[in-house]
Formats: C-alpha cells, sequence, structure tokens
C-alpha cells in the first residue's frame, strides 16, 4: 500500500530492553482516515510500540513509517502533524493545567484559543489550577485537551480515557468521532473493549509483543464463536457432536453452546428441529475474541484444565 | 480534586487527643530506620570516619609541641577564620583537629539531617505515600515524630562516636580529662540538632520537597555565613548564629557547656513550631493555599529555553540572591580584616595558597565560584530529572529536536554560570573598591570570577556526559563527583592525595587571580574539555532511548 493510504504501518517490528524482548515482530497499521484500536494486556509493548512510534526509543529491527517518514530520523519534522496523549500524564507540578496544554500545543505549531476553549468546556476542565492539585481524571483531561485543541493528522492515544468517568469518556467518544469526520487518522491503544468498539474501523491485537490478530472489526467477528443458550422441547440429541458446536451444557434444562459463525446456518436448522421454547444468541464481542486469545493464560490462573 | 485527607475534626478549635496523634509511632520508627540504613550507617561512616582520619594523621603529623606552635601560627589566617574558625587551643592536637574537621563535619551533619527529614516528611507527602500510611491508625504527627526521633539520635550517634575517638586518640590536653571530648561530640549533635529542626520546619512550610530542601540549606547556609562574618570581625556576629554557637564551645580549650543548652531549647523550639504547623494545617498543603494560576501560557514558554527558565525560576532566583548577597558581604568585609592580615606574619598557608589582601581577595573569588558552581551542576542535572520524571516525552512528542532541546536547556548554565561569576565578582570588587578609594577593583575581581567559568562548565560537561552515558546514575554520580571534588580540595592534603591530581581538579588548575598572573593554558584545557564533555553528552542523548525512571 502506499504510504498516503496509510498514516502509520509498522512492520516486524522489534526492541529489547536487556534480555527482556518488549517487541518481536510486530505489525500495525493506521489508515488515512481510520481508527485502529490496539488491544492486549497490560506489559504485552502497546506503550513501548507507541514510544518507538514517538522516536522516544529507537527499534532493534523492522520497520515502522510515520505519515510517510520514519519516527526516529524525522521526529521533529513527523512532530508538528501528529498529536499524543500519554497513559499515565506527567505535567509540570507548579503550573497551571491552562499552561501545560498551551507549552503542549505551541511545542508542535500555533495554538487555536477556540478549540482549547471548546475543549476545556466539553471536559469540564479549571485551566487556572496548579497541575500538583489535580487528581489523575483531572492531569489525563489535560492531555486530552491538549492534542484535541490540535490539528494533527494522525493521534497516538495509548490508554486515553484511564481515570475519566463515564461522561467524561461519552465526551472522548464524541470528540474521536469528529476527528474521524474531519479525515483524521487515530491509533487507539486501550483496555475498554466497548470503546474500541463503538469506536474502532480496525483492531489489532498484540500478545507479548508479537500481532497475533489484526483486521476490521467485522473481519474479526468471522473468527469468534457466536454464544446460544436455548431451552429446547426436543432434547439436545445429536446436537453436540454437530460440526461447528462447542462446549454444550446442559444445566437445569438450559442448553448452552458455542457455534462457529461459519456453521451457524446449519446448526440452527438443527437446533430449529429440535423445538426450541427460548432461544437466545449473542454475537461474539472483541473481549470474547480477546479473552480467545489469552484463554489460554486464564485458565493457568485459574488453574482449571480447559483450553 | 486534590486529595486531603484529614482526621475527624472538623475545625482546628476541636483538637485531636494529643495521645491520639502520635498512635503508631513505634511502628513508624521502625520503618523509617529500615528505609534509611543505608543512608544513616553512611552518614554516621563518613563523618566520624572522617574525624577518625584527621585525627589519627595529625597525631602522626605533629609529634612535638613545636611542630603543633608552627601549625597554630601558619593557621591563624583570615581564610581559616573565614571557612573553618580558629580554635583558641589551636597549639594542642585536639585545637589543631578541631580547626580542620570541625566545621565540616557538623555543617555536613545540618545539611545531611535536614535533608534525611525533608526525605521521610515532604517528599513523601508531596507523592502520595504518606496518604496511604495516614488511612491506618496513625496519628497526624506520628511519622514526623519517628523520623525526627530516628535522625536525632542519628545526631547523637555522631556525637558520640566523634567523643570517642578523640578521648581514645588522647586529643584532650594534659591533665583536662576528656571534658573536652565530651564538649567536642556536644557540640557536633548541638549543631545537628539546630539542622534537624531547621529542616522539620522548613518541610511543614514549604508544600515541595525541593522549596523544603532549598529553604534548609539556605537557612543553615546563612547561618553559616553569619559567623564567618562574625569570625573575620569582633565575633559579635557569631552569637547571631547557631553554627557560631557550637563553634564557641571551643572544645580543648573553653569547654563551654552552656551553648551546647541554646542549641537543644533552639531544636526544640522548632520541633514545637514544625508540630503546631502540622496539627493546623491540610494534609499535602503548605503554609500558603494554592492559588489560580493563569489559564494559558504564552509563545514564548513553548520553547525549551523558555520553559526551562520558568520551571527553574525558583532556583535562578535564589542562587542569584545568594551571589549578590555572597559579593556586598564579602566586599564589605575585606577591609576590616587588613589589620588582622598585618598581624597574621608572612606565612603561607595551604588553603590561601599565600597571604595579604591579594590572596583573601582570591580565596574570596573562589567562594563565589563555588556556589555557582552548585548553581549550574544543579541546572544540568535537571536535564536528567527532567527525563526521569517522564515530563520530557510530551516535550519531545512536540517538534523539538533532542540536541535542540539540550542546547537550549545547557543555556541557562552555561549563560547563567558567567552572568553570576561576573556579577559576584564584580560585586566583591567594586564594593571593596569604594572602601579603599581603587575603582579598578570591580574589573579586576570581575575577572577573577570570571576565569573560574570554565571550570564550572568542566562539572556541567560532567553532568551532560552522564546525562547521555550513564542516565540511571548521572544524578547521584555528577553530585558524587562534585562532593569529591570538595573534600579533595579541602581535606586532600590530610587523605594523603597525589598533589598532581589535586593541581588537576577544575577549580584547582585555574589561575588564581589575582594573587597569581593570568595563565590562558589551564583556561584553554578546561574549554576544550567542557566541550568535548558536552559534546559527547549530547550527541549520545541524541542516539540512545528515553529512559524514564
Amino acid at each position: 500500500m502506499s504510504s498516503n493510504a496509510m498514516a502509520l504501518q509498522v512492520e516486524g517490528l522489534e526492541k529489547s530492553f536487556g534480555t527482556v524482548h518488549a517487541l518481536r515482530g510486530l505489525d500495525l497499521a493506521v489508515p488515512t482516515g481510520q481508527v485502529t484500536g490496539f488491544l492486549g494486556p497490560n506489559g504485552s509493548g502497546k506503550t513501548t510500540t507507541i514510544r518507538i512510534l514517538l522516536g522516544l526509543l529507537r527499534s532493534d529491527g523492522g520497520r515502522a513509517t510515520l505519515l510517510g517518514g520514519d519516527p526516529w530520523t524525522d521526529a521533529v519534522a513527523l512532530h508538528r502533524r501528529i498529536a499524543y496523549v500519554p497513559g499515565d500524564v506527567t505535567l509540570w507540578p507548579n503550573l497551571t493545567g491552562g499552561q501545560a496544554i498551551d507549552i503542549l500545543c505551541r511545542l508542535s505549531g500555533p495554538l487555536d484559543p477556540a478549540r482549547k476553549k471548546a475543549m476545556l468546556d466539553r471536559f469540564e476542565l479549571d485551566p487556572t489550577k496548579k497541575a500538583r492539585t489535580y487528581s489523575k481524571g483531572n492531569r489525563q483531561k489535560v492531555a486530552l485537551v491538549a492534542a484535541l485543541a490540535s490539528d494533527a493528522e494522525l493521534l497516538l492515544l495509548d490508554e486515553p480515557t484511564s481515570g475519566l468517568d463515564p461522561l467524561m469518556e461519552a465526551a472522548f467518544t464524541e470528540s474521536i468521532r469528529e476527528v474521524k469526520a474531519d479525515g483524521r487518522s487515530v491509533l487507539l491503544s486501550s483496555h475498554i473493549f466497548s470503546e474500541v468498539e463503538r469506536l474502532a474501523d480496525r483492531v489489532t491485537i498484540i500478545r507479548d509483543g508479537v500481532t497475533v490478530e489484526s483486521g476490521t472489526i467485522a473481519e474479526l467477528r468471522h473468527l469468534t464463536r457466536t454464544q446460544v443458550t436455548t431451552v429446547l422441547d426436543g432434547g439436545t440429541d445429536g446436537l453436540a457432536t454437530l460440526a461447528g458446536v462447542h462446549d454444550l451444557t446442559v444445566v437445569d434444562g438450559r442448553v448452552t453452546f458455542a457455534v462457529d459463525d461459519a456453521e451457524l446456518p446449519h446448526v440452527l436448522s438443527a437446533v430449529a428441529a429440535l423445538h426450541p421454547r427460548i432461544l437466545e444468541a449473542n454475537p461474539p464481542s472483541l473481549e470474547a475474541l480477546f479473552l480467545r486469545h489469552y484463554g489460554d493464560e486464564l485458565a493457568a490462573l485459574s488453574g482449571g484444565s480447559q483450553r | 480534586m486534590t486529595a486531603t485527607v484529614r482526621a475527624s475534626e472538623a475545625a482546628p478549635a476541636t483538637p485531636q487527643h494529643v495521645a491520639s496523634t502520635l498512635a503508631g509511632t513505634g511502628p513508624m520508627v521502625r520503618f523509617v530506620v529500615r528505609r534509611n540504613r543505608v543512608r544513616l550507617a553512611v552518614w554516621f561512616v563518613v563523618l566520624v570516619g572522617m574525624f577518625a582520619y584527621i585525627a589519627t594523621y595529625y597525631k602522626e603529623l605533629f609529634p612535638t609541641q613545636q611542630s603543633l606552635d608552627d601549625f597554630a601560627a601558619l593557621s591563624d589566617t583570615p581564610g581559616i577564620r573565614a571557612l573553618t574558625g580558629l580554635s583558641a587551643a589551636a597549639d594542642t592536637l585536639g585545637g589543631a583537629v578541631w580547626t580542620k574537621g570541625w566545621m565540616t563535619i557538623a555543617l555536613s551533619l545540618a545539611i545531611g539531617v535536614a535533608f534525611l527529614v525533608t526525605r521521610n516528611g515532604r517528599a513523601d507527602e508531596e507523592v502520595g505515600r504518606t496518604e496511604l500510611l495516614r488511612s491506618r491508625m496513625l496519628g497526624v504527627h506520628a511519622y514526623s515524630a519517628a523520623s525526627w526521633l530516628v535522625q536525632g539520635l542519628l545526631c547523637v550517634a555522631v556525637g558520640l562516636g566523634i567523643a570517642a575517638l578523640s578521648a581514645a586518640n588522647g586529643l584532650d590536653p594534659a591533665g583536662t580529662g576528656v571534658a573536652g571530648s565530651f564538649v567536642l561530640g556536644a557540640s557536633v549533635a548541638g549543631v545537628g540538632l539546630f539542622g534537624l529542626g531547621v529542616g522539620a520546619v522548613a518541610g511543614q512550610v514549604a508544600s515541595t520537597s525541593r522549596g523544603a530542601n532549598a529553604l534548609a540549606s539556605a537557612v543553615i547556609i546563612g547561618f553559616y555565613v553569619v559567623r564567618m562574618i562574625g569570625d573575620l570581625g569582633s565575633g559579635a556576629l557569631t552569637w547571631a548564629s547557631p553554627i557560631g554557637w557550637g563553634e564557641y564551645m571551643q572544645p580543648y580549650a573553653g569547654n563551654r557547656w552552656w551553648p551546647f543548652v541554646l542549641l537543644l531549647v533552639l531544636a526544640g523550639v522548632l520541633l514545637a513550631v514544625a508540630t503546631r504547623i502540622e496539627s493546623t494545617r491540610d494534609h499535602g498543603a503548605g503554609l500558603r493555599a494554592e492559588r489560580p494560576g493563569p489559564a494559558g501560557a504564552p509563545q514564548r514558554l513553548a520553547s525549551p529555553l523558555g520553559l526551562g527558565l520558568r520551571l527553574q525560576r525558583g532556583p535562578i532566583l535564589g542562587w542569584s540572591i545568594a551571589v549578590v548577597l555572597a559579593g556586598l558581604l564579602f566586599g564589605s568585609i575585606i577591609d576590616a580584616m587588613t589589620t588582622l592580615l598585618d598581624d597574621a606574619g608572612g606565612g603561607a598557608d595551604d588553603l590561601l595558597r599565600g597571604s595579604g589582601v591579594q590572596a583573601l581577595l582570591a580565596l574570596l573569588a573562589g567562594m563565589i565560584a563555588l556556589v555557582t558552581a552548585i548553581f549550574a551542576t544543579q541546572q544540568a542535572v535537571s536535564l536528567r530529572t527532567e527525563e526521569a520524571s517522564g515530563i520530557i516525552e510530551p516535550q519531545l512528542a512536540g517538534a523539538v529536536s533532542r540536541t535542540s532541546w539540550t542546547l537550549q536547556r545547557l543555556a541557562i548554565p552555561v549563560v547563567g554560570s558567567a552572568v553570576l561569576l561576573l556579577v559576584g565578582g564584580g560585586l566583591l570588587g567594586a564594593v571593596y573598591g569604594s572602601v579603599v578609594g581603587d575603582s579598578s577593583q570591580a574589573a579586576t575581581m570581575a575577572g577573577a570570577a570570571l576565569v573560574y567559568w570554565p571550570a564550572v562548565m568542566v562539572l556541567v560537561g560532567v553532568a551532560v556526559a552522564l546525562f547521555g552515558w550513564l542516565p540511571r546514575l548521572a544524578v547521584p554520580l555528577t553530585w558524587g563527583l562534585l562532593a569529591a571534588m570538595w573534600f579533595a580540595a579541602m581535606l586532600g592534603d590530610v587523605f594523603g592525595l597525589p598533589q598532581w591530581l589535586l593541581d588537576g581538579l577544575p577549580f584547582s588548575a585555574v589561575p588564581y587571580l589575582p594573587l597569581e598572573p593570568m595563565s590562558w593554558t589551564p583556561v584553554a584545557v578546561l574549554t576544550f574539555l567542557a566541550c568535548a564533555l558536552v559534546w559527547t553528552g549530547i550527541d549520545r542523548f541524541s542516539r540512545r532511548d528515553v529512559q524514564p525512571g
């Protein structure tokens, strides 16, 4: 793909800290004008990737292209065109929030006072308070206002809503939709599945520094299973052995099982033949997809034998 | 909102029960000891060890009364009086050891204890650790009381250790028992307890640990300068300084105990004041409430230089005031000492590297350079502290290259120290010149101070090189090197360090103006060295990862 179709493209990225391999061949892409969700558990390499994209760390291997440039050698020129929100915002304790916002904006380009004002209102932030008196959520708001008040072509957001209350999360959602409507691009690293499902066009899931799943949300849904719960008058004869049916259990007459999306038509006609009284089908969520990839870790944690 | 944790009372009108304000002090004492065991041990070993070394070395160096008499005569110079004070029994072994080591040890203990108090008080409160502790069954004063108790015991232990060593080495003049040894130990412990009180109050008044440390060291160093002027003059001002009280205890000579009582009372009053403030203020707050600030920042703050100047405003102002005051004070006392100098005779002295007004002028120019060096080092070290705190990342995420960021931030120590040296030396010369009617002194002394600029830049270069190559160790190593150079200059002869090393230290290599003639070679070498160190540091920083924490 040409560079102007991709705001950000990473291939085979590697990074070690001493003996720790933080990234081992990570792939990631943000098409121009789209929002890419970036999911992974703590310590999987999300922040390391973003810090490489900012030119704060130097990669040991692989390729990263940011707005057509190299994040390390072209850092200064690229930083005029991007905005960054860290997951853990550190501010100058003796400056006010408003001063910090202006300084951050002006380090990348001219300040738009009207946009700053609009964002301060939207996120209900008092800019005259000293940063040391801010709570975690308010520090997060300072970084968000500074990023959203800019004209950046690409926003790199590292767990941007950590510490925000639900109202502010809604304000954040609205802001990202506006960014997208402007044709600007967003990399959204997050733990919150609903947020990513709501906002992202594409999702990349990583684990131990490697991409394990990547694609549009619709594509990824096909990779997982629909959860079906039903009460059958005709018994469960043959259902458990049907192709595409997994983990069938019967508790007090309620039958629960998972179905591969590809086999859904066959399975449903088999269920229909068994006279279902109640039928509930939950579409695959990002969370289910995520859990499937980390399922063995969960199993290990609970000491169980299921995979 | 700011995290404000208060015990159940609504207003100071209903105070908490006195006993409950100290609940949990016992476990906190163990906690403070555990958390500071290395620091406590290092302070004890360094201070007591320094005394042990000086005592055994001088015992060997001055085996006869004649050699002690010679040393006493040599020591009676304005320089010695100014820096360390002079023992009234300078012709005894104990007096010689006291003259060499007492001021350094007592002053180090006072400042060290004040820093330890901040570390276990305001610093923890600032980052929110104390909040977690206070959510448990812990009285308002428990943590502070535990910390003060432990640091107070450190003072007592250092005092006892020094007293024991003094007695063991037989420093007391014959026929006086060991009274002098105990007066000596008490005088060191007393000055340490004064530092404890100052640190405790500073930790209650200032709302940041940096502010608390700055306030405490400014007060302690201020009183050091007050006694310096007192010792050079009539001695009246010495009484205005608690460090002077410790000095006037005069072990081996006067053996006065009552100034020790003064020190204890002062420490008690300061701790009472700190306790009073702590019982009425909000957790996390200082004496002054946080006020709203500007809602925006002008363009000039958005450059690394502009932001650096704003962030370092406090230290820049503080050090400028210190240098201006030093220039004015030093300049005004020189002439008053001319008679003293005439009486001192022509004996050459290690510290002054000569005698007479010229030597004193050169020494004072060097002291202004030392103050400037601390300022410059602090500014250079802030490169790493900003990286460690993570505050550098949003700046580098802006359109600023690392080289540009570093160079702009370095402009503050580079230009700042040149200005401080010129101003400090110039004021010293101008005031002295106005007294003796020689208007050329301003320019002469400005030059005498400015010649230290390359040496100060070498220290900046060391800080930058360490910042580039060993970021995680840069801060302690830089300060450690500065402290090592200071000790080598003060005590290098005692520790038997080779002369080439002592002469090669940046500050010793500088031509000793106006006593010695100007020499360009060391200036050129130091400038080159400084440039090379800065260059390698910046080059490395622009190639390496940004490493927070």
